[in-house]
């Protein structure tokens, strides 16, 4: 199994609407929802102000004039908001004053992804159906392929914010299953809005990042700069055009600052993948890391820099080799109990 | 190729990178459907970053490059990879000496390229099917399974490392005697091929036990 150490923000928000049943009832919010716009039409007429258009500013205004508090923290000064700011969007308690639950499936304890999948299921049956009844026509079936790359699934978050209950990793997997066995049949065109619903867009190009100008220096010289880290390296390069393909490393020549062959290597990666070795000149600073980080470092740098150089396409399979994605690896702490990062201390018996 | 350990400091959705120029100056019609789905795939997902072992370059071979790791001892790269280039400079000498030494008509068949011969000695070396331990009521027996191209991979070039550093004379440098394992191994001879028939024999020799194996 993979473990999630990296995290994106969707994963770092506390979903509130899943953590329980509610404590409120749903004519208990209905009350005060009625109680909270009463209070603004009274707040109105305090202060003098037309109750019909009263936005929410006015009453923040109104109510740090009427209760003035010296208190720090924000949260803790009165507020006067509408209740479903208030009361977080939790299931209402799911049963009537004779104790009989609304939901058919409400003794199954997870009566929303139940009827989630029901319904998933029964569109499927749908689809077949006419599936067969175009197959007993004898008629053409449509198999028009949907954009497969454009589109993502709702995460197991966005899932749960949206029944509102907890949804666990194997009940996630069997729904997303059950929707790509729905998308995989021919006629999946019939129900293509309700499969909308749990599908989002992800941005079609993953070049989001701006590409700057080309810079010219006194001489008439075309040139670019970039910056590159790696591990604890961190390198500032500057591509000169028109050059002979003279690299020079805080002052000195390749060869002498980089005796590895790998390291040159790495440094010259960029200009071989784009064919330019020759064409180039470059000046870099390095501080931090070891041999291979400032290595690394540089070549980030220097395909950040060649991106100006060059045409959008080659910007693309420059990105496709891995040539500017900055590495995230980094050295693993040592935790306490154990020796390493992961070596144990030497187990002994007694 | 290369599968992920336990956990990466990648998101799942990250992507292998393709470093091959070759597949990227290819014009879009030659490329198949399943081309086109990927390429279309790649362009919305974000990509790992390249290691650092790995280059566009003629010289650069994903599989010498796991050879010399496989070679390195306490992180001494730089030593694993002056003694892989040795190697190769030493399989080129004796190759280019026969070469010279062959009459008119054998000079042809002489294959020359190092890198041709190291990889076609490990494709001999590499075991078509393997051994696992298996317990049933109280007994391990050996039973014959099939391996996956990683570990074929794998146990070839570990099989020649342990080869050449325990069976030679004390005097002999690492690179000569890989030489000579490897051109050995090219021509299907050699105690590394040795080996492999008689995995080959033990697993025809547990036949019987085949049906143990529930995977």
């Amino acid at each position: 199994t993979l473990r999630l150490i990296c995290t994106t923000t969707a994963v770092q928000r506390k979903n509130v609407g899943a953590s329980g049943p509610e404590k409120y009832t749903e004519a208990f919010i209905k009350k005060q929802i009625e109680e909270f716009n009463l209070g603004k039409r009274h707040l109105a007429n305090m202060m003098g102000e037309d109750p019909e258009t009263f936005t929410q500013e006015d009453i923040d205004r109104a109510i740090a004039y009427l209760f003035p508090s010296g208190l720090f923290d924000q949260q803790a000064r009165p507020v006067m908001k509408h209740p479903t700011e208030i009361f977080p969007e939790q299931r209402k308690i799911q049963w009537g004053e004779d104790g009989r639950p609304f939901h058919f499936l409400f003794y199954t304890g997870k009566q929303s992804y139940y009827s989630l999948m029901h319904e998933t299921y029964e569109k499927l049956l749908n689809v077949q159906k006419h599936q067969d009844q175009l197959m007993d026509e004898d008629l053409p079936l449509q198999k028009e392929k949907r954009n497969l790359a454009g589109s993502r699934w709702l995460t197991k978050i966005e899932l749960e914010e949206m029944l509102l209950e907890k949804v666990s990793d194997d009940d996630y997997s069997r729904f997303i299953q059950l929707l790509q066995k729905l998308v995989a049949l021919p006629c999946a065109d019939i129900e293509e809005k309700y499969i909308q619903k749990f599908s989002k867009e992800v941005p079609v190009q993953l070049q989001k990042v701006l590409i700057e100008p080309l810079q010219y220096d006194e001489r008439g010289v075309a040139f670019s700069t970039g910056e590159g880290k790696r591990k604890t390296a961190s390198a500032t390069a500057v591509v000169y055009d028109n050059g002979t393909g003279k690299i020079t490393v805080n002052g000195i020549d390749i060869l002498h600052y980089f005796p590895v062959l790998q390291d040159r290597e790495q440094l010259l990666f960029p200009f071989q993948f784009l064919g330019r070795i020759g064409k180039h000149d470059m000046v870099c600073t390095v501080s931090g890391g070891g041999r291979s980080a400032q290595a690394g470092a540089i070549r980030l740098a220097s395909a950040k820099a060649l991106r100006s150089f060059v045409t959008e396409k080659e910007v693309e399979f420059m990105r496709q080799a891995g040539l500017l994605t900055v590495d995230p690896r980094v050295k693993e702490r040592k935790k306490p109990g154990q020796e390493g990062p992961r070596r144990k201390f030497t187990w002994k018996k007694r | 190729r290369i599968m992920p350990v336990r956990w990466s400091r990648y998101n799942p959705s990250y992507l292998e990178p393709e470093v091959k120029t070759e597949l990227y100056q290819k014009p879009l019609e030659e490329l198949t459907e399943e081309e086109r789905e990927q390429m279309e795939l790649k362009a919305v997902r974000p990509i790992k970053a390249a290691p650092p072992t790995l280059s566009s370059s003629v010289f650069s071979d994903p599989m010498i490059s796991k050879f010399t790791n496989m070679m390195m001892k306490s992180g001494n790269k730089v030593l694993a990879r002056s003694l892989m280039s040795q190697t190769l400079e030493a399989i080129k000498r004796k190759q280019l000496e026969k070469y010279h030494k062959a009459p008119e008509n054998e000079k042809e068949t002489i294959e020359c390229n190092p890198y041709v011969i190291f990889h076609q000695a490990l494709k001999n070396c590499q075991p078509i099917i393997g051994l696992s331990n298996i317990t049933r009521g109280g007994k391990t027996y050996q039973v014959p399974v099939p391996l996956t191209d990683n570990r074929k991979r794998f146990l070839a070039m570990k099989w020649l490392i342990t080869e050449c550093r325990e069976n030679k004379h004390r005097r002999t440098m690492m690179p000569e005697k890989l030489s000579q394992e490897l051109l050995l191994a090219f021509n299907n001879e050699g105690p590394v091929i040795k080996k492999k028939h008689v995995l080959h024999k033990m697993a025809e020799a547990n036949r019987a036990y085949a049906h143990f194996r529930w995977w």
